[in-house]
């Protein structure tokens, strides 16, 4: 019998889309042979429209505009079981990380917004505080997500447990942050870094 | 007193805010231990999941210049938060297998990355380097007749090869370190699923459910309460347990310790200095039934 070649791998797998996947992830989409182990133990699978092994199995077919359309990218909890029971050794969470930056990066078209914003408070906290301050980011969460009354109940308990702090504490090495966010930017700039 | 254990202590932002009570058991439990901690000066947030979800190389240079900080420190790096831990070994990992990262984070932080300094859970230090008869014999109120269980979560163990804490789906560590506060553990389902970590701002719905599974397995194994050992399922299970009753009808009554407030209170650290009063599920009732306090 003659030998089939698979026709994913010679013209699907030079996608651009596929090639900065596997770049970021350093794991290679082509070793996924569809067993369905990483779903079957993914916790967010249920939250997903497309769970873990048919992200994987749509990246081989160069179907990449239909993850980064949906939510299931924005729901992994990057648990890191996908990637522990792989037989083939693909680090599924990597590739996750990776699609979200495609998306994020392009300020992508998915539906799921809630988890991106809180995403984008928390790295903004960085920049700005150096630490994050879990009042201030639930604060800023529910006043920009336009759900004011989220969590009500669980704050004048939380204050007087002593778990939420307001103030922010002097970092020495707020400069050192500022450089490393500007000098990734300008790395990015230059084309040296994805 | 072992004058020559010493940590480069990394609390993470959580212990220092909603985790305070973490934060303070484990230097009060590292000062009955005689082990020294210092804290690292002027530590910065790691990045956790927000960071490598959409910025890796942000999180490996994050990761990366807090661990030339701890070299101000002598000793090995110690870590709480199991994300904080999880991100710092995904950072010496990535960056030892990848050049190109390596030369990008190098850049970024304008100096040659550390990979060879050991960071070490706070778990790892107790089981492996004090050691469980050290423990065992710190011990003045044995946690006797206390039914624990004892719950992982994703970061401490998983994936093979980052973080090498223990056997990658089937740990023991912890339940090791409880036994030596002379405790019970229990086996039970829930001890490596994911409890929701931090859609708990985006998508608190999610944790309600993944959190509720646990705290069911828990509570029909027999336990009497959860042990953990990171701030974000701590604040999942604990903070979000009554809520999580109502919505399902249930009634767990399930205190939720950090491991280090359960090894403080055996070695008679007390209510107080193991920050027993900020845990949201009163564990008052049942160390007092157990004659522990
Ligand atoms: S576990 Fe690995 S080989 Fe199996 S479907 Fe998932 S990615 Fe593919
Ligand atoms: S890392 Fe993401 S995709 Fe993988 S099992 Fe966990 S939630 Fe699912």
């Amino acid at each position: 019998m003659k030998k089939k070649k698979m026709i994913i791998s010679s013209q699907t797998m030079e996608l651009d889309v596929v090639r900065k996947v596997e770049a970021l992830s350093g794991t290679s989409v082509r070793r996924c042979f569809q067993c369905g182990k990483c779903s079957a133990g993914c916790p967010m699978a249920t939250f997903m429209e497309h769970p873990p092994n048919r992200i994987v199995r749509l990246l081989q077919l160069g179907q990449w505009q239909r993850i980064l359309a949906g939510r299931s990218i924005w729901y992994c909890a990057s648990c890191e079981t996908c990637s522990t029971r792989c037989p083939n050794k693909v680090h599924l969470a990597s590739i996750m990380d990776a699609l979200r930056k495609l998306s994020w990066d392009a300020e992508g078209p998915s539906k799921e917004s809630y988890v991106q914003l809180a995403n984008r408070l928390f790295l903004e906290n960085i920049r700005s505080y150096g630490r994050q301050y879990e009042m201030r980011l639930a604060a800023v969460f529910n006043v920009k997500s336009g759900q004011f009354l989220k969590d009500l109940m669980l704050g004048p308990k939380l204050i007087s447990k002593g778990k939420l702090k307001m103030f922010h504490q002097k970092n020495r090495n707020m400069a050192e942050i500022e450089k490393i966010f500007s000098r990734i930017e300008e790395m990015r700039k230059k084309g040296e870094a994805l | 007193m072992d004058k020559t254990l010493n940590y480069a202590y990394y609390p993470g932002c959580s212990l220092h805010a909603s985790a305070g009570e973490y934060d303070l058991s484990t230097r009060e439990l590292f000062n009955l231990l005689g082990v020294g901690l210092t804290e690292v000066p002027d530590w910065f947030c790691c990045g956790a999941t927000p960071a490598h979800n959409v910025d890796e190389l942000l999180s490996l240079s994050l990761c990366a210049k807090n661990l030339e900080l701890a070299e101000q420190v002598d000793g090995d790096v110690a870590v709480a938060c199991a994300a904080c831990f999880s991100r710092l070994k995904f950072t010496q990992h990535t960056l030892l297998e990848d050049e190109t990262k390596r030369r990008q984070v190098e850049k970024a932080i304008d100096a040659p990355a550390r990979l060879d300094g050991k960071v070490k859970h706070l778990l790892e230090i107790l089981a492996r380097d004090i050691g469980l008869e050290r423990l065992a014999s710190a011990v003045s109120k044995p946690l006797s007749g206390v039914k624990v269980a004892c719950y992982y979560g994703c970061l401490l163990t998983r994936p093979p090869d980052v973080p090498n804490l223990d056997c990658v789906e089937a740990p023991t560590i912890m339940e090791r370190v409880v036994e030596a506060a002379g405790a019970e553990t229990v086996p039970w389902s829930h001890r490596m699923e994911c409890c929701g970590a931090n859609f708990t701002l985006s998508r608190p719905g999610v944790v309600i459910q993944l959190s509720n599974a646990i705290l069911d397995s828990a509570k029909s194994s027999g336990a009497d309460c959860v042990v953990v050992a990171c701030p974000l399922c701590h604040g999942n299970l604990d903070m979000r347990q009554k809520e999580i009753e109502g919505v399902y009808n249930a009634e767990y009554g399930l205190p939720v310790f950090y491991i280090t407030q359960l090894l403080a209170v055996a070695c008679g650290a007390g209510a107080e200095k193991s920050g027993l009063g900020a845990l949201m599920v009163d564990p008052f009732p049942l160390l007092k039934v157990k004659n522990i306090l």
